[in-house]
């Protein structure tokens, strides 16, 4: 199963969807950030400016700054973008509990967005099923 | 005509280790008495639907209290709170549902607790297995592990933070309308409490080296556990139910951190032959 989300030909639809989607546009106000998520040794960096998200870069992004990165597995994205995953990979803080996802860097900022990175990722699921 | 439920809001008042507590409690039904104690961080609202359940308050009376601090159950007026750090202990916890018991005259009544809660059922059945005649742990396990509990009270993070968690400790099942709400309810504690009732859920409860105490005999113990609860997992609590002799243990399909509430239907079918178990036990000689 492919990672759409890092798929260099559907980043504007995604951004696109994302910064029209009503619950992000909420969740994510004020949200001035580059989130690192990273797809085994794929870095996907995303980058929040006032509540927009303005660039998704998966190619080339081994040397980019981020503030804060959610890591897995190829396996564990795999699992976790399946309509219905299984247990312990269905929620990000779920997964980090149980060794399936690691956040690292400023954890505090990602505790403040985290509804706005969860809702990303929750419409990633969304687009990688439709 | 208006739909009222039966449901009805009371506050009883508490002396719990030398100081006086309003505590605010619901209650509906009639029967074997069931304390419904909600999880860290939560308020009564958790346990709702049981409240409207008639196939169980026909046979049960379900009190559900706010702990001090929580929900409406304020502060102490007699204590200067606001220079304390807000911290749940296991003999505050306990002492709290003993007086509770003895304000509201109930002849040892069921107690059935979520996740902090849930931690609970085991250190009461443990320690006072006279005044339960049997718990219900829900995601119960014999201990809370590790964990760095900063974020869950720092100025820069704020309720969302809680309501995310809540969020996706729902199972991906959930009914959508149930997820939002266990959401909602997430965010209506008082900041400080999640932080403060993990302290005993983290550093406090802890059953290594006591299991083989339980008297199972004398207060009933039964554990359910969501399949999808990271936290507590099935594995888990299977561990502890081991340990304890004649404890009953009931993996819960479909479920995740708050069965109770984030599909009360699903929970609802693995509670009632419990509930009924009870109802069988109390009506022997």
């Amino acid at each position: 199963m492919a990672v759409h989300f890092i798929n260099p030909d559907k980043t504007s639809s995604f951004i696109n969807v994302l910064n029209s989607d009503p619950e992000f546009k909420i969740a994510a106000r004020y949200m001035t950030k580059d989130v690192c998520i990273e797809v085994g040794k794929i870095k996907c960096i995303v980058k929040f400016r006032d509540g927009v998200i303005t660039q998704m870069k998966s190619e080339n992004a081994f040397a980019d700054p981020w503030d804060f990165a959610i890591r897995g597995s190829v396996d564990a994205w795999e699992k976790f973008l399946q309509p219905i995953p299984p247990r312990f990979y269905d929620g990000i803080f779920g997964g980090m509990i149980r060794g399936n996802f690691v956040l690292e860097g400023d954890t505090v900022s990602a505790f403040s967005h985290f509804w706005a990175v969860t809702r990303m990722l929750d419409i990633f699921r969304e687009l990688q099923n439709k | 005509m208006a739909v009222i439920e039966p449901v009805v809001g009371k506050y009883v008042y508490l002396n719990i280790q030398g100081v006086e507590y309003r505590v605010f409690y619901e209650e509906s039904g009639a029967g074997i008495p069931i304390i419904c104690q909600h999880a860290g961080g939560g308020d009564g609202l958790e346990w709702r639907t049981l409240l409207n359940d008639a196939d169980i308050t026909s046979k049960y009376r379900v009190i559900v209290p706010n702990l001090p601090y929580h929900g409406k159950s304020l502060p102490p007026e007699s204590l200067e709170w606001w220079k304390l750090e807000y911290r749940l202990t296991k003999s505050f916890f306990m002492d709290f549902h003993l007086e509770l018991s003895i304000a509201l005259d109930l002849d040892r009544p069921v107690y059935m607790g979520c996740y902090v809660g849930g931690f609970m059922a085991l250190d009461l059945a443990l320690e006072y297995p006279d005044k339960f005649r049997a718990v219900i742990g829900v995601g119960a396990a014999q201990r809370g592990g590790p964990a760095t509990l900063d974020t869950f009270y720092h100025p820069s993070v704020t309720n969302n933070y809680r309501r995310v968690n809540a969020m996706y400790f729902c199972a991906p099942m959930t009914p959508e309308v149930h997820r939002r709400e266990v959401t909602w309810c997430a965010m209506q504690c008082a900041a400080p409490t999640t932080k403060g009732d993990l302290y005993y859920y983290f550093k406090e409860h802890d059953l290594t080296g006591k299991t083989h105490l339980f008297d199972t005999s004398r207060c009933a113990v039964y554990l359910l556990t969501g399949d999808y609860d990271p936290t507590s997992s099935v594995e888990d609590t299977m561990e502890l139910a081991k340990a304890i002799k004649g404890s009953k243990f009931t993996e819960m399909k479909g479920l995740s951190h708050a069965g109770m509430h984030e599909n009360p239907p699903v929970f609802k079918s693995y509670l009632t032959p419990i509930l009924d178990e009870i109802v069988k036990h109390s009506e022997q000689p």
